[in-house]
């Protein structure tokens, strides 16, 4: 395996005495897209401040291309950062906001410019080099703040919540952006987000993090479909957990036995909401428990209904418009839950 | 319902309209007119003649108080500006909100006594028997004349404005977006092109406000120059004191007024669009 760009070796990071990050260990290679991805207060933009130098662990190395950062000054890194507030100058009119970074870096006047409006011809921004800052619409801002951050041509770069103040549109726009760029230039993106659709939608890699510490690493598929912990598949997708002790392919749960394909002893399995479907009399065959009828959420496409067990779980069921139209639910009617026993995960307890 | 919203708007305004205008337009107005009065056997006629405005504008006296006067408040705008700035540095960045609230607290108190009082004080630490010389000629320096020069009389607008320029600079300066400083750093600025290229731009419409504000005081100051400055040469507040004291010469005394005034105007028109140049 080649060297890692970036390596986290047990890094740790402490406020007084509230931990921000824990122990971290992990590898980004070159060329990667990875996002960083948990609720917030896990540490994720700790951690990519971190990378940045703008906070010092408070003990463990990050290394960068083989060398050690620990001590190298934020302005002496080549790990430019896109903000979530896009930080962009205002008393600068657009084009000097991208030269800024090469104006630092000592390159002469005709020479800055000349890569400035290339980068900003490329983000589509030719003709607004003499604006304002605050004459330029939300995407368009965003856009002059990925040029400042890319004309140094630096081997990575970090993104903190870039889309989360943009309208909807425009983030799956921007995510496209971002997707197409990161493959253009073949450089190394590290995403923070705490957006599920954002992580999964363009990273090739996601790092889920909670209180501190990663929980999972894996590609999307993998975490969505196959969860390593609890906390990974309640805070991804809409998964339902059953949890109890496994015998003889049953599981003893709080709402009732449920035919388990795993060996004995204790288990959790998770059985996500779109394997879920929902009947009145209990199904002939297969793995069922009872939950009364609670709310139901368009989304979109599809309804998701919330539905609570004897026992106080909530569960999840996703349903088409046609389906629920056929069921009519009323609050606090009983349902039988059932689901394909081959698709559910198993996780260890 | 416009109407009504109209009806509301005015009445909010009254009272500052009424204000100005008792206690700021009628008196600079009657001010103009009284430039074109006469004075007959010390007292003032109602009249329309230009000699007020040729006699002080004719005489050297005046030029030299007003290039003194300009050259004076533009001094102690920049020096306070400049020393107010590690102190507002340090109050926006370097404290916590507790600390800077305090400390912006400390800075008021001053106000609560009088100015007089605060020259009076000077007056005795400049002295050349003062607490001052005393520690300078324990290592062998001085005793030095303080009082009664322009560096007196510039201790004195310090004395006045310092306070104010800081808590003008500090407000500006915590206003500053804390990710601009650090997008500086992380796009290669070293601490001190971050404090030049980022910090200085992004506060510029407090340091400038903060320096506005350090001029008017000081050009219009008569405490200063009066019991620090030792009143010579004259600065224009000097001037308008010699003026009416003289001969009851108060139309003379307003010419130097309307002069002060429209000084006073034109230079903070310019230094406020500087300071709001670019900005929406």
């Amino acid at each position: 395996m080649t060297e890692p760009l970036v390596r986290f070796h047990e890094v740790k990071k402490r406020y007084g005495s509230a931990f921000a990050v824990k122990s971290l260990d992990l590898d980004i290679q070159r060329g990667e897209f990875v996002a960083l991805m948990g609720p917030s207060g896990c540490g994720k933009t700790t951690t990519l401040r971190m990378l940045a130098g703008l906070e010092q662990p408070t003990s463990g190395t990050i290394t960068i291309n083989g060398k050690v950062m620990n001590d190298v000054p934020a302005h002496q890194r080549d790990t430019p950062l896109v903000w979530q507030s896009l930080a962009l100058f205002p008393f600068l009119s657009v084009v000097e906001n991208v030269e800024f970074g090469l104006r630092m870096r000592g390159i002469d006047t005709a020479d800055r410019r000349e890569r400035a409006l290339k980068w900003l011809d490329r983000m589509g921004l030719a003709g607004f080099e003499a604006r304002r800052i605050d004459q330029l619409s939300g995407g368009q801002r965003q856009r002059v703040a990925l040029a400042r951050s890319l004309v140094t041509e630096p081997e990575m770069l970090l993104l903190d919540e870039p889309l989360s103040a943009l309208d909807a549109h425009l983030v799956i726009r921007m995510q496209g952006v971002l997707t197409k760029l990161q493959r253009e230039l073949g450089i190394t993106f590290v995403y923070v987000t705490h957006s599920q659709s954002e992580a999964f939608a363009m990273a090739d890699r996601v790092v889920i993090m909670g209180q501190g510490e990663i929980e999972q690493i894996g590609n999307p598929r993998e975490i969505f479909r196959a969860p390593k912990t609890r906390f990974v598949a309640e805070f991804v997708g809409r998964n339902n957990i059953l949890a109890g002790p496994v015998s003889g392919g049953v599981m003893t749960t709080a709402q009732g036995p449920v035919p388990v394909a795993t060996a004995d002893g204790p288990a959790q399995i998770v059985v996500a909401a779109d394997t879920v479907s929902l009947s009145r009399d209990r199904p002939a065959q297969g793995p069922a428990i009872q939950a009364a009828f609670l709310s139901e959420e368009f989304a979109g496409t599809v309804i998701i209904c919330y539905l609570e067990a004897a026992d106080g779980t909530e569960f999840k069921a996703q349903v088409t418009e046609a389906q629920l139209s056929a069921l009519q639910p009323e609050p606090g009617q009983p349902f039988w839950l059932t689901w394909d026993a081959s698709r559910v995960h198993v996780m260890k307890a | 319902m416009t109407e009504r919203t109209s009806v509301y708007r005015i009445f909010w305004r009254l009272p500052l309209i009424l204000w100005q205008g008792a206690f700021f337009v009628v008196p600079v107005a009657f001010l103009a007119v009284m430039t074109f009065w006469l004075v007959k056997n010390y007292r003032m006629e109602p009249d329309f003649i230009l000699t007020n405005w040729e006699k002080t504008l004719g005489r050297g006296v005046f030029w030299d108080a007003y290039w003194l006067t300009l050259w004076r408040a533009a001094l102690a705008a920049v020096i306070a500006t400049a020393i107010a700035f590690p102190a507002a540095y340090t109050l926006a960045f370097r404290m916590s909100e507790r600390t800077r609230r305090f400390a912006l607290f400390c800075l008021i108190v001053p106000f609560f006594t009088s100015f007089l009082v605060r020259a009076y004080a000077w007056q005795v630490i400049l002295a050349e028997g003062g607490p001052v010389n005393a520690v300078l000629g324990s290592i062998g320096l001085g005793p030095y004349v303080m009082l009664n020069s322009g560096f007196g009389a510039m201790v004195g607008y310090l004395t006045l404005v310092l306070p104010l320029v800081v808590i003008f600079q500090t407000w500006g300066l915590s206003a500053i977006d804390r990710n601009l400083i650090e997008a500086a750093w992380n796009l290669g600025a070293t601490p001190l092109r971050t404090l030049v290229r980022v910090i200085l731009p992004a506060a510029r419409t407090g340091i400038f406000v903060g320096a506005i504000f350090a001029f008017i005081l000081t050009f219009g100051d008569f405490v200063s120059p009066f019991y620090l400055g030792g009143s010579k040469p004259p600065t224009l507040s000097i001037l308008i004191i010699d003026t009416t004291k003289s001969g009851q010469q108060w139309p003379r005394a307003a010419v130097v007024s309307m002069m002060m005034i429209l000084t006073l105007f034109l230079t903070s028109a310019a230094a406020l669009r500087i300071a709001y140049r670019g900005r929406g």
